[in-house]
């Protein structure tokens, strides 16, 4: 760290002493901001993507900055403040980015940022405590039209929240649904057995149900999870909601383009790294590398899909 | 101001409060009705009541004509809490270290503290833990520090 | 076993986990800085570590820390975590009596006891215990709040205005409802500022109502000590400890060890219970709020029982029971640890020796906290204009380093400003921040339980847990409360002043 600083002491004062190298990117540490608490999962992916750019890209270091809150609403508002002179970029997750300019509360617009790529996903799951007499989805279809079933969610507007309403449109019937402050109150709902289900995250559960303290009982996607390829999906089982929570890197929009273009490469490059790879399998990471232009796609699918949800029933 | 009738102010302050409270709960929406609103409710209702009681005791019970004793030392009190305010309105600006730098010996003269050499070992000794601390060990980014 | 003990004993780990404590320990101390906080950005620090050695190095800052927040508590009345506030109650008052030396001992001591007792319960019973506190659902949680609350009674009951406390409370409960409200996502006079979207954090409240009110009293004191310093000179290595702390040593272990296994922030709570049973069985009532080593017992050894306890649920099922926990489980997962069985199969060489590792560290802040209380007790006699302008720096980059935000420093300086003329008119900022604490627990458990129970508030009534719950809240208000009114009723003359 301190190797870091002097690098980084060092490339400070040859930028401030001769202006005129201005032509050389990076003069300086780039700031990561990162719309999450320290020590968390969305921190530790930036931390490992930022390590394996600094490594492969000679001259380039990268300070994270942790701007926690409201959903990462606070950090997503400061990367869209930040001055687009390329020394400050940052990490978004999906839903919440677009939920929350489907809600009307964010000061942004996707045409806020320029996207870099994609980085690490994790597909939305259903899980029930271990003793629980629900199998599979079509058995939670049918107790929760025999009477309302409890279902815990993290939070309204979540990923959760939005595949939990999904759900209730593919399947005709209403939840008793109950939002919870974070995953772990989901987690100590369902393995209490306090709750009927909950709409999760593969990597808040996926140790709990090997463990046999609770069961997941499908993933929420078209295609199988590498991570537990013998969990049938929410396609196979004959309801069409997916869900899953996305991790990308993004620049503010008036970022130059030059500048734009060799930051998605380091992206695109270090996500592929066979070194970052194994990292990110044993930090339990799931990656989904996707470039630029197909993240931006993607998020604006999402966002579509959001807004239907919210027209019908608004938070 | 006699130290009783602020107390009736806040008590009224906070009887009024607890009526808008449970006011505006009416506006909770949907699921929040059956939930936080009960909750909110009953916040409002139990302050409300309790003031209200508090009240009623410091007008019938209180003779107490006592001032309102703040500090005995007003120019240092408000001085330092007007520094305060300015270090925390350009810290962000000028940086920590910077702000901070200033601050210290600022309010220690202003407390009446000469002896120069104290303050300024201070100064640095707490600017150097804070550096050692916060961007050495914990790598914060405090403000000002990459310019 | 012994192997896992052997791997403790290394040169390496003992230094790492002698580290790791006396930074927890001075992190502990600062207004502002939280073993959450550190814990968190030494996570991705520890990736380079030796997986063991890393895990010693987090778990000797999360028991340094604990403690350390009763250090400033006694000396200065600024406690360093929420959990430390009943501490500064009797503390502060025994270190203007010139009995800081004792307090910081009886503190030390305490911390250790149920540091101590907390990590052994966690090594023999973690899976057993955990299995019981999955039993602990909403409707519990608001029950375990209520708990919590009943301690502003405790504050109150002697000398200040019962009522007043009660307002505190619910002033802070208040205060504590600003922002998203969590069953309708919608937003709660939070006026417009994305700021409060996510409610007051209760840190830059802490920070505002005792730090900086104390520092601003200082500032404006003509007087250049109210503290009794002949004491401080004296030897004082020697005192002996109170007899009979350890029955309320005992006390708050037990509960500290209890409540840390239950979800939620539970070191606050079992501070405050903890504190509210001693004064409950204490022979020496009239004495609490004055300075009584009891009082501090029972609070430091409940708060550091949190430590073990919280790591039950975290280690056997991935559940954290704090925050610190949860950043803690952060660097478990980083090193590919999954938290459930696996950590006491596959991992036991790592995980058997980071729960030993927290004996050695209780053992290191107990050798310390005993050595250096003699000399910390001549914080006190810093001139305050010096130690004001200091203090006052770090509360302002305390608040600011939370959250990275400037909004968290003005909130800061309106809970000192707000704060002291509240406290000028009797009302009770323990009641107050304790209200901001555990009012969003409570309202959590509760519209929780309401949804769980369909709307039925017989929900808060039905398992045996919650039965229990009951009689144990009932036993702590009537007691207090039969001999507040006892009190008033017999003093009818007009001339009863319930303001101080």
């Amino acid at each position: 760290m301190l190797k870091k600083s002097i690098i980084a002491g060092l490339v400070l004062s040859v930028a401030m002493a001769a202006p005129a190298m201005a032509g050389s990117y990076p003069s300086k540490a780039i700031t990561v901001i990162v719309p999450s608490k320290a020590g968390g999962s969305t921190d530790r992916t930036a931390r490992m993507i930022t390590e394996t750019m600094k490594t492969q890209n000679k001259g380039f270091e990268f300070v994270i900055k942790d701007i926690p809150g409201s959903g990462g609403q606070k950090g997503f508002e400061a990367i869209n403040r930040a001055r687009p002179d390329g020394y400050t970029i940052g990490l978004v997750f999906t839903p919440q980015l677009v939920a929350h300019i489907v809600s009307k509360r964010a000061r942004y617009t996707l045409d806020s940022f320029r996207i870099l790529g994609n980085v690490a996903q994790d597909p939305g799951i259903v899980a029930v405590p271990k003793d629980s007499k629900i199998m599979n989805l079509a058995d939670l279809a049918k107790m929760a039209k025999a009477k309302p079933l409890t279902v815990a969610v993290n939070g309204i507007g979540s990923d959760d929240f939005l595949a939990a309403k999904s759900f209730e449109a593919k399947a005709g019937v209403t939840f008793n649904l109950l939002p919870t402050k974070g995953s772990t109150e989901q987690k100590a709902g369902i393995l209490g057995g306090h709750f009927d289900a909950a709409f999760m995250n593969l990597s808040q559960m996926i140790a709990q149900h090997k463990a046999g303290d609770a069961r997941i009982i499908a993933i929420l996607a078209a295609d199988r999870d590498e991570n537990m390829s013998e969990m049938p999906t929410s396609k196979e089982q004959g309801y069409e909601v997916y869900m899953t929570a996305t991790r990308g890197m993004v620049a503010p929009a008036k970022i130059d383009k030059a500048i734009l273009d060799q930051l998605e490469a380091m992206v695109v490059k270090a996500v592929n790294d066979p070194d970052f790879k194994a990292k990110a399998k044993k930090g339990n990471i799931y990656l989904a590398p996707m470039n630029g232009a197909d993240y931006l796609s993607y998020l604006k699918g999402l966002q579509a899909d959001t807004q239907a949800v919210y027209d019908k029933a608004p938070w | 101001m006699a130290k009783r009738h602020l107390d009736r102010i806040v008590l009224v302050g906070f009887a009024v409060m607890a009526v808008l409270l449970f006011i505006s709960t009416a506006s909770y929406p949907g699921i929040a009705q059956k939930t936080s609103a009960l909750y909110v409710k009953f916040l409002a209702a139990s302050m409300g009541i309790l003031a209200v009681v508090q009240l009623g005791f410091s007008i019938f019970r209180d003779n107490d004509t006592g001032k309102l004793h703040f500090t005995d030392h007003m120019p240092r009190f408000f001085g330092l809490l007007i520094a305060l305010i300015i270090f925390g309105a350009v810290f962000e600006y000028v940086g920590f270290f910077i702000s901070a730098g200033l601050f210290i010996p600022v309010v220690a003269v202003l407390l009446g503290y000469r002896n120069y050499l104290v303050i300024a070992l201070t100064t640095v000794s707490v600017l150097a833990f804070v550096y050692l601390v916060f961007e050495k060990l914990l790598a914060v980014n405090l403000p000002g520090f990459s310019l | 076993m012994l192997e896992h003990a052997m791997v403790v004993l290394q040169p390496y780990s003992l230094l790492t986990i002698l580290i790791g404590t006396i930074a927890g320990v001075a992190i502990g101390g600062m207004p502002g800085l939280t073993a959450t906080m550190a814990v968190g950005l030494l996570v991705p620090f520890t990736y380079t570590m030796d997986p063991a050695l890393g895990l010693m190095l987090l778990g000797g800052i999360y028991c340094g820390a604990m403690y350390g927040g009763s250090i400033p508590a006694i000396l200065l009345n600024t406690p360093g975590t929420p959990a430390a506030v009943a501490t500064a109650i009797e503390g502060f008052p025994m270190s203007q009596k010139g009995k800081a030396g004792l307090a910081l001992k009886v503190s030390v001591v305490a911390s250790f006891v149920g540091g101590f007792f907390s990590v052994i319960i966690l090594l023999l019973f973690a899976p057993l215990l955990a299995r019981q506190a999955l039993n602990f659902g909403p409707p519990e949680t608001f029950l375990l709040a209520l708990m919590g609350l009943a301690g502003i009674i405790s504050i109150a009951d002697e000398n200040s205005s019962l009522i007043k406390a009660l307002i505190a409370g619910l002033l802070g409960m208040v205060i504590a409802i600003v922002g998203t409200d969590d069953m309708s996502g919608s937003l709660r006079y939070t006026m417009g500022y994305i700021e409060l979207i996510d409610g007051i954090d209760f840190m830059p409240a802490l920070i505002g109502l005792f730090s900086m009110i104390q520092m601003l009293e200082l500032a404006g004191m003509r007087k250049k000590h109210e503290i009794d310093v002949s004491a401080l000179h004296k030897k004082q290595r020697n005192d002996p400890l109170p007899k009979g702390i350890f029955k309320y040593i005992a006390v708050g272990a037990g509960t500290g060890t209890v409540i840390g296994v239950l979800p939620g922030e539970g070191a606050t709570i079992a501070a405050f219970i903890s504190y509210n049973v001693s004064k409950r069985i204490s022979k020496v009532k009239e004495l609490f709020g004055k300075g009584n080593p009891e009082g501090i017992a029972a609070a430091e050894a409940g708060n550091n029982g949190c430590v073990g306890g919280s790591l039950v649920p975290t280690l056997t099922l991935g559940i954290p029971g704090n925050s610190v926990a949860a950043a803690l489980m952060g660097a478990f997962i980083i090193h590919g640890m999954i938290p459930g069985p696996d950590l006491f199969n596959e991992y036991a060489d790592r995980t058997y020796p980071f729960i030993m590792s927290m004996f050695i560290a209780n053992g290191v802040f107990l050798i310390v906290g005993l050595t250096i209380a003699p000399y910390l007790a001549r914080i006190a006699l810093i001139p305050p204009a010096i130690l004001v302008p200091v203090v006052s720096a770090f509360a302002v980059l305390g608040s600011y380093a939370l959250n990275n935000a400037v909004f968290d420093v003005f909130l800061m300086i309106a809970f000192a400003g707000f704060g002291l003329i509240l406290k000028k008119l009797g009302f009770s900022l323990e009641a107050l921040i304790l209200g901001l604490i555990l009012g969003p627990i409570a309202e959590g458990g509760f519209s929780q339980g309401m949804i769980i129970g369909k709307g039925s508030p017989w929900i808060f009534f039905e398992s045996n847990i919650a039965k229990i719950m009951w009689v144990l809240i009932i036993l702590l208000l009537v007691p207090p409360l039969y001999s507040y009114w006892k009190n008033t009723a017999m003093v009818k003359a007009p001339s009863l002043d319930d303001q101080d």
